[in-house]
């Protein structure tokens, strides 16, 4: 028999570090005690999801820079050698993504190339919802395949906190039955009212009392956990908080987004899943090369990431981060020095239990017969099988007809097989 | 649509076998049917009787004088969709239409220096006369608050949104966006007390749901089944309603043909759209075309062969019958709609909306009887409803949730709150979970109180009663000591008392007043808050512990329901 207590010491939630002892809220030691005695050693693993809202030119953000159709289909967008990154002599990574080199050279980033929906909708809304709601050819499915996940963890001890959309509002890949938030900023998780701290406290403690003692179960639940979540995020210093190793994140929402969910991973909360999203890849016009619209998007992605990892720094082992874009984009350049919507694209996978150093997937040469449509990047490997792949290896879900319901493919091999 | 209104004499509410005082049964009605009570609401429909009250909700003729005048500035959505197409442009359809024009260069040098390119488009715009479609989302959104907030015509104004909701589509999808105010105005609202079947007709024909899911663009050999899918799923049958994949097939194949005809800018450049313009409605319906209004039946597009749903035969088409395959459609959707299946899956949904997230099967039963034997009347099932006793049963009162934008009306209307900026409740509402008109998923919101309450959104409903209370949300106007008969109350703990009562009628307050009355009669407490609120009385605190009181009162747990 564990005494709660050592239970508590040796379960999932470490309560240790962040100066809790005494304050532990009821939600964490509920989740702890709910938690199956089989997990008790077991770590909680956290996957970090980044949606590319837009969708990101694949083709140049790891260019074939071989490729003589490749060059000969983009006369002012195709990028030389010498500009980019070798990473395997067929693939050069783009300058403005540098920060990602030491990582993949460590072979803890992996890419997936080709990858996209088995739908061939250019819709971003359409793209976007089928890859959020996880069922490609239905539009009606009312959860997102990263909700039904979260029902997937195999454990009963769920916090407010266990996943979390660093977003307004919340994301289609969330919707769903099983409890997730969405905040657009960790300090709005508190009973504010501006310049009046001797009101707020009144307040507060009003309102605490008051939903402490209302008959209805839920608004009673939720106000308790509401209110212990408060305090704690209050406990620890969210607006002056200091990144380890020296991290310096970019000012951009994806910056401070990603600043957040590494705070929230340090409090041990109880985070699993964390989502959040950046724009700016929809370059039809003027997209530039080493300058220009991708390259000041690419270089928001890749530093924010960067950042966000070095932070992490004791945790790493924790987290696998994964990128997502709804298509990628068309093999010719247009008329307007961009290019428009197309299929395949690119995403990345960073964690120490990644197959990286490697661009995954299966690229043609792109000579005309080898583009889907007579265009674009073929999709030669489904979204879906990554994702479960991702999520089986780093979060230990099992239950694929359930995050992706009709999905009866093979999952990629894009995380190291251990045990 | 008088015809269908039910005479209230035939009417009787079963509300005092329930154990309801007349008071009480009135206040649970009101929260159920209008987005708050008014002060003296309670009063005014025990007054005239809750059956009449009702009755004549149902009727949905009050006039709207002073709604209608703050709706006055608001021409954008008064417009056809044809012209809101003219007058709205997104960026790239001006950068497009410049370009024709020459206005900007169409090679990519030209686009070098991104200030002079705005600045361009900017006066090409002015010059053009045309907006941005911004502006008409911005009045589309305020209407949706005005209307909920100050129209007397209430239940219309509830009905609107819970048949909006379930029939959604959102601003999210660029294609379908700019057709979402005539949506709400002309299929939406017309249709939301009368027959289920012309409802569904009328939205299977609108542009933004032909656009939403798809089906404008569904044709012979190249379907597209998202339509015909969420119809029978989400619209219709429900998903457990007996239909099977190839009936979604099958029912796609019936509805190819269905678009949108040409409107909007460009057409004088779409040689279709030139071919048509010059056909006769003689000559259009010889051919076989179908428009009304938007809507747009195209033969050439529609698959002729023979279809099977639910195992009813659809075709193959006769030749030269000119509009077979459009009826096709149309029996289509009537057979949906007066499927059995539907009944339950609709009058489920109504339950849930108005008695409570897991409605008894009982009442389930009753209602669906009606729509049945009634054709779909909704005006005819929502009285079988309330004529029930589950209406008025223990599990109902109080049981439901309020949604953010319930709350957040609801606010304004208890405080009897003037709104200069609707905005700012639109924002508030989109902070506390309910972004309105953008839910993306074709189920629209999940209607139940486990969606709307989570830590994050419990604390902005806290915050938002707060902000309220306080005067702290710009454009919102209201008089605390008003609503009181100008008497000001002697202490903390009178305010608590006089205001639940005056904002929650009817609700059991003792509890609340017992619970925060030791804190409140703390005078140095009041006396901090009046300090820091500016307030320069310390001692004479009650002013600025009035609107603490009242945002308490607004944010607490009571006031979430409705």
């Amino acid at each position: 028999m564990v005494s709660r207590r050592g239970f508590l010491k040796g379960g999932g939630l470490a309560l240790f570090g962040v100066g809790l002892i005494g304050g532990i809220p009821g939600f964490i030691a509920e989740a702890a005690a709910r938690e199956k005695i089989t997990r008790l050693y077991k770590k909680k693993k956290i996957l970090v999801c980044i949606f590319q809202r837009g969708a990101m030119d694949g083709l140049m953000a790891v260019s074939p820079f071989t490729d003589t159709y490749f060059q000969a289909a983009r006369p002012s967008l195709f990028m030389q050698h010498d500009a980019l990154t070798d990473l395997d002599g067929r693939f050069g990574l783009h300058p403005a993504l540098a920060p990602f080199l030491p990582v993949f050279q460590d072979k803890r980033l992996a890419i997936v190339h080709g990858i996209g929906s088995p739908n061939n909708t250019r819709s971003h809304f359409d793209a976007q919802d089928y890859m959020e709601s996880g069922t490609p050819f239905d539009k009606g499915t009312p959860s997102g395949w990263l909700n039904r996940a979260v029902g997937l963890l195999g454990h009963d001890g769920l916090t407010p906190f266990s996943a979390v959309s660093l977003t307004s509002a919340m994301p289609r890949c969330l919707y769903g039955d099983n409890p997730a938030l969405a905040i657009g900023n960790l300090q709005d998780f508190a009973i504010q009212m501006r310049g009046n701290p001797a009101a707020t406290n009144l307040a507060a403690k009003s309102f605490e009392d008051l939903y402490d003692q209302t008959a209805a179960g839920l608004l009673k639940s939720t106000g308790q956990e509401s209110f212990e979540a408060m305090k704690m995020l209050q406990k620890t210093d969210t607006r002056n908080y200091k990144p380890s190793g020296n991290a310096v994140y970019p000012n951009s929402a994806l910056g401070n987004s990603l600043k957040q969910i590494a705070q929230l991973i340090k409090m041990d909360v109880g985070l699993e899943i964390a989502f959040t999203e950046c724009s700016g890849w929809d370059t039809h016009f003027g997209q530039g090369t080493t300058q220009g619209v991708f390259a000041r998007s690419a270089t928001d992605l890749a530093s924010a990431i960067m950042a966000f990892w070095t932070d992490l720094d004791a945790f790493q082992d924790d987290v696998t981060v994964m990128t997502m874009t709804e298509f990628g984009r068309t093999v010719h350049q247009n008329g307007t020095g961009g290019t428009d919507h197309g299929r395949a694209s690119c995403n990345f996978i960073l964690g120490n239990d990644v197959e990286g150093g490697m661009v995954h997937g299966d690229v043609k040469p792109l000579a005309q017969e080898n583009l889907e449509d007579g265009r674009d990047l073929q999709v030669t490997t489904d979204f879906r099988s990554v994702f479960s792949n991702v999520a089986d290896a780093h979060l230990s879900i099992a239950g694929d007809s359930v995050l992706f319901p009709g999905w009866t493919g093979d999952k990629a091999k894009v995380m190291q097989i251990f045990s | 649509m008088a015809a269908g209104v039910p005479r209230e004499k035939h009417v009787r509410f079963p509300y005092k076998q329930a154990g309801l005082t007349e008071a009480r049964a009135a206040a649970h009605l009101i929260g159920r049917f209008t987005f708050g009570a008014t002060p003296g609401q309670v009063d005014e429909v025990c007054k005239e009787g809750l059956e009449r009250w009702f009755t004549r909700q149902l009727d949905a003729r009050e006039p709207d004088d002073s709604l209608d005048a703050m709706l006055s500035g608001y021409d954008a959505l008064n417009l056809s969709n044809d012209s809101t197409l003219h007058v709205f442009l997104r960026r790239d359809q001006l950068v497009r239409m410049a370009k024709k024009e020459g206005v900007i260069p169409s090679d990519s040098a030209a686009l070098s220096d991104p200030n002079a390119y705005k600045d361009i488009l900017e006066s090409y715009r002015k010059e053009k006369g045309v907006k941005l479609p911004q502006e008409l989302y911005r009045q589309f959104y305020n209407q949706k608050v005005l209307r909920a907030a100050f129209s007397n015509n209430q239940l219309l104004e509830v009905m609107t949104d819970f048949w909006f909701n379930h029939f959604n589509v959102s601003v999210t999808k660029g294609d379908c966006a700019i057709y979402i105010p005539a949506y709400e105005r002309d299929v939406v609202r017309p249709n939301a007390l009368g027959k289920f079947s012309d409802l569904l007709l009328a939205t299977a024909k609108s542009p933004a749901m032909l656009y939403y899911l798809d089906n404008f663009n569904s044709r012979g050999g190249g379907i597209n089944e998202n339509y015909a899918r969420e119809v029978m799923e989400l619209h219709t049958l429900g998903v457990d309603g007996g239909y099977t994949q190839s009936d979604v097939t099958q029912a796609a194949r019936v509805l190819t043909g269905w678009t949108v005809y040409p409107i909007g800018p460009g057409r004088e450049d779409n040689p279709q759209a030139r071919k048509l313009d010059a056909m006769s409605p003689e000559q259009l319906s010889t051919r076989g075309f179908y428009r009304r209004g938007d809507f747009f039946f195209n033969p050439g597009r529609h698959d002729k062969d023979e279809k099977t749903v639910l195992g009813k035969t659809f075709g193959p088409d006769a030749t030269n019958t000119p509009m077979e395959g459009y009826q096709e459609g149309v029996d289509l959707l009537e057979m949906l709609a007066h499927h059995p299946s539907t009944a339950h899956f609709i009058c489920r949904k109504l339950a849930v909306r108005f008695v409570s997230d897991d409605p008894p099967a009982s009442l389930i039963n009753k209602m669906a009887k009606t729509f049945l034997d009634k054709d779909g009347d909704i005006r005819q099932v929502l009285l079988t409803m309330v004529s029930a006793p589950e209406f008025w049963s223990p599990g109902a009162v109080r049981e439901k949730i309020k949604s953010p934008f319930e709350l957040a009306i609801s606010s304004v209307r208890s405080l009897h709150a003037s709104v200069d900026q609707p905005q700012q409740l639109y924002n508030w509402v989109s902070r506390m979970g309910e972004k309105l008109y953008s839910y993306q998923a074709p189920t629209g919101f999940p209607d139940k109180g486990q969606y709307w309450i989570n830590t994050g959104s419990l604390l902005n409903r806290m915050n938002f009663g707060l902000a309220m209370a306080s005067g702290r949300i710009p454009g919102i106007h209201f008089d605390l000591i008003a609503l009181n008969d100008h008497h000001e109350p002697e202490s903390a703990q009178a305010a608590l008392v006089t205001y639940s009562r005056l904002l929650m009628p009817e609700r059991q307050t003792d509890e609340t007043v017992k619970r925060l009355t030791p804190m409140l009669n703390d005078p140095a407490l009041g006396d901090k808050v009046a300090t820091a609120s500016g307030e320069d009385k310390p001692g004479q605190s009650n002013a600025g512990m009035l609107p603490q009181v009242v945002g308490i009162i607004l944010g607490s747990p009571e006031f979430q329901r409705r």
